[in-house]
């Protein structure tokens, strides 16, 4: 009966003393501990310093086509973005990054049963489906639109110069499995080019666009 | 301390000001803008993705490549907030005190109209912070004037809707229809030491391309005559008039025809909309990259 008239009295006094805690704390959220993990000091980078430039991967995407319009739309360093738009419509995205900035991001293409014009190809989540080169340069397409399912993005993914981003030199984050299932011929077969190089000393162009002084410097 | 971008666009505003103005050009770029706010519901939005862990995943690369200073989202932000805070410096304290509660009746007795000159260059550093922030953001593909005047003949939803914003608000209400003629020509004649007094300019300075007020001003000048063109296609093409603007207006600020050198200085200081919408698009482009680099 004590223990049940002082639970009585304590009630309130709890309940205020939680309002009062909620009230100067804002909410928690499920992003707080990637917030913590990626500010202050010695905090890591999220893009390696050794990340391709993204203007470099510009030359592989795929050129405007038919009723299809692909659109510059992202240019950061170790990526680069293109909308894919069929007359207003924004169809889907086009992309290219280099994993060494996100390694996990080429661990998922290690048990891959599918291949793509000979690179493992995976599907993500419900909406993007992306192949991996040389086990490091992921190339991705993204629907946006209900009319482009996966097998318009598989069939983008194959008008990317594929070959083309193979001949980068970047040494490879992941060796991807090769499928009994599925045999990869040795033309198409994604490898690290630093292991084996095809073409000792072979850099792309520079290309040197003229611009107005005073220029902008993007970040990244 | 850094901000956290989730909680900026969970903060971002669902009703107000802002919103009401952006909202009431509607008319003009009809359907482009949704007031997209919440930082989960723009994953979704813009990914069309519906399973959580991937969201979760989405939201987490986003956090990490915002708080990476050198990607420049930071600074993006920062210029779009600061550019909107620094325009609308004008006035007294006390008047400062009541931004977001006045009327613009009310507003009519604390104020004086902003003289022409600073309006035009107000015009000419948000345009020019337009260029900077898009760069900062989508690392332009390119890095001149040139790509920039490329990207904006593509700009849609809320982009669009800042750009429509930029020539009303700031451009057609207080200067008229022939805005951008008038703004180019004053901003032609303009000396560096005009600019150096000038809030808005001030505000910003440090991230304007040139070495110094004179290359500053040089920059702002030829991204005005760069843009110029655009602007004034846009504002045909659109039919954006004075008139129409007043009659959207007018159904949320009475009192205002009329008296349209006070209207505009009421949305200089009450309206927000470079922050709200350049905060959305710094959240499209961010959430594109993560959700890509997966």
């Amino acid at each position: 009966m004590t223990l049940t008239r002082w639970l009585k009295r304590l009630a309130p006094l709890v309940l205020c003393l939680v309002l009062l805690v909620t009230a100067c704390s804002s909410a928690p959220s499920r992003y707080d501990q990637v917030q913590k993990d990626t500010t202050g000091f010695r905090s890591p980078a999220a893009v390696d310093k050794k990340a391709e430039k993204g203007g470099t991967f510009n030359q592989f995407f795929p050129a405007s086509q038919g009723d299809y319009q692909v659109i510059p739309y992202q240019e950061k360093k170790g990526f680069a973005e293109y909308k894919l738009q069929r007359g207003d419509t924004t169809v889907a995205m086009l992309t290219i990054n280099d994993t060494i900035s996100l390694p996990v991001a080429a661990e998922k293409y290690v048990d891959a049963a599918e291949l793509v014009s000979g690179y493992p190809s995976v599907d993500q989540g419900t909406t993007a489906t992306g192949l991996l080169v040389n086990g490091r340069y992921q190339v991705k397409v993204l629907s946006r639109d209900a009319s482009f399912g996966k097998a318009e993005r598989v069939d983008w993914l194959q008008k990317f110069d594929l070959q083309g981003l193979a001949q980068l030199q970047g040494k490879a984050v992941v060796q991807p499995k090769r499928s009994a299932a599925n045999p990869i011929t040795p033309s198409d077969t994604p490898v690290a080019k630093d292991a084996t190089p095809a073409k000792p000393g072979f850099k792309l162009p520079k290309i040197q666009v003229p611009a107005p002084e005073p220029t902008l410097q993007p970040a990244g | 301390m850094s901000k956290k971008i989730y909680e900026v666009v969970d903060k971002l505003p669902k009703g107000g000001l802002t919103v009401r103005a952006l909202k009431s050009l509607d008319t003009f770029v009809p359907g482009q803008w949704d007031n997209l706010v919440g930082f989960d519901n723009t994953i979704k939005v813009v990914t069309g993705e519906t399973d959580e862990a991937m969201i979760q995943a989405i939201g987490e690369r986003a956090v990490a490549l915002f708080n990476d200073k050198k990607q420049g989202y930071q600074t993006a932000l920062w210029l779009y907030e600061t550019v909107d805070s620094a325009s609308g410096l004008l006035g007294t304290a006390a008047l400062a005190n009541r931004i977001g509660q006045d009327t613009f009746l009310g507003f009519l007795k604390n104020i004086s109209p902003k003289p022409e000159q600073a309006q035009t260059i107000d015009l000419a550093v948000k345009l020019v912070t337009e260029v900077v922030a898009f760069c900062k953001i989508s690392g332009i593909p390119g890095d001149s004037l040139g790509d920039f005047l490329t990207a904006l003949g593509d700009y849609s939803s809320e982009s669009l809707v800042r750009m429509a914003a930029l020539v009303s608000f700031d451009g057609i209400i207080p200067l008229g229809a022939e805005f951008s003629t008038k703004a180019l020509n004053a901003i032609k004649g303009m000396s560096p030491s005009d600019i150096e007094s000038n809030q808005t300019f001030k505000g910003i300075k440090n991230e304007i391309p040139g070495n110094d007020s004179k290359g500053k001003l040089s920059f702002m000048t030829e991204s005005f005559e760069s843009t110029k063109g655009w602007m004034d296609t846009f504002v045909a093409d659109k039919g954006i008039t004075q008139s129409g603007l007043l009659d959207n207006l007018g159904g949320f600020i009475e009192g205002s025809r009329g008296k349209l050198d006070y209207l505009g200085a009421f949305l200089d200081m009450s309206v927000k909309y470079y922050e709200h919408t350049g905060t959305q698009t710094l959240a499209r482009r961010l959430i594109e990259r993560a959700v890509a680099e997966l």
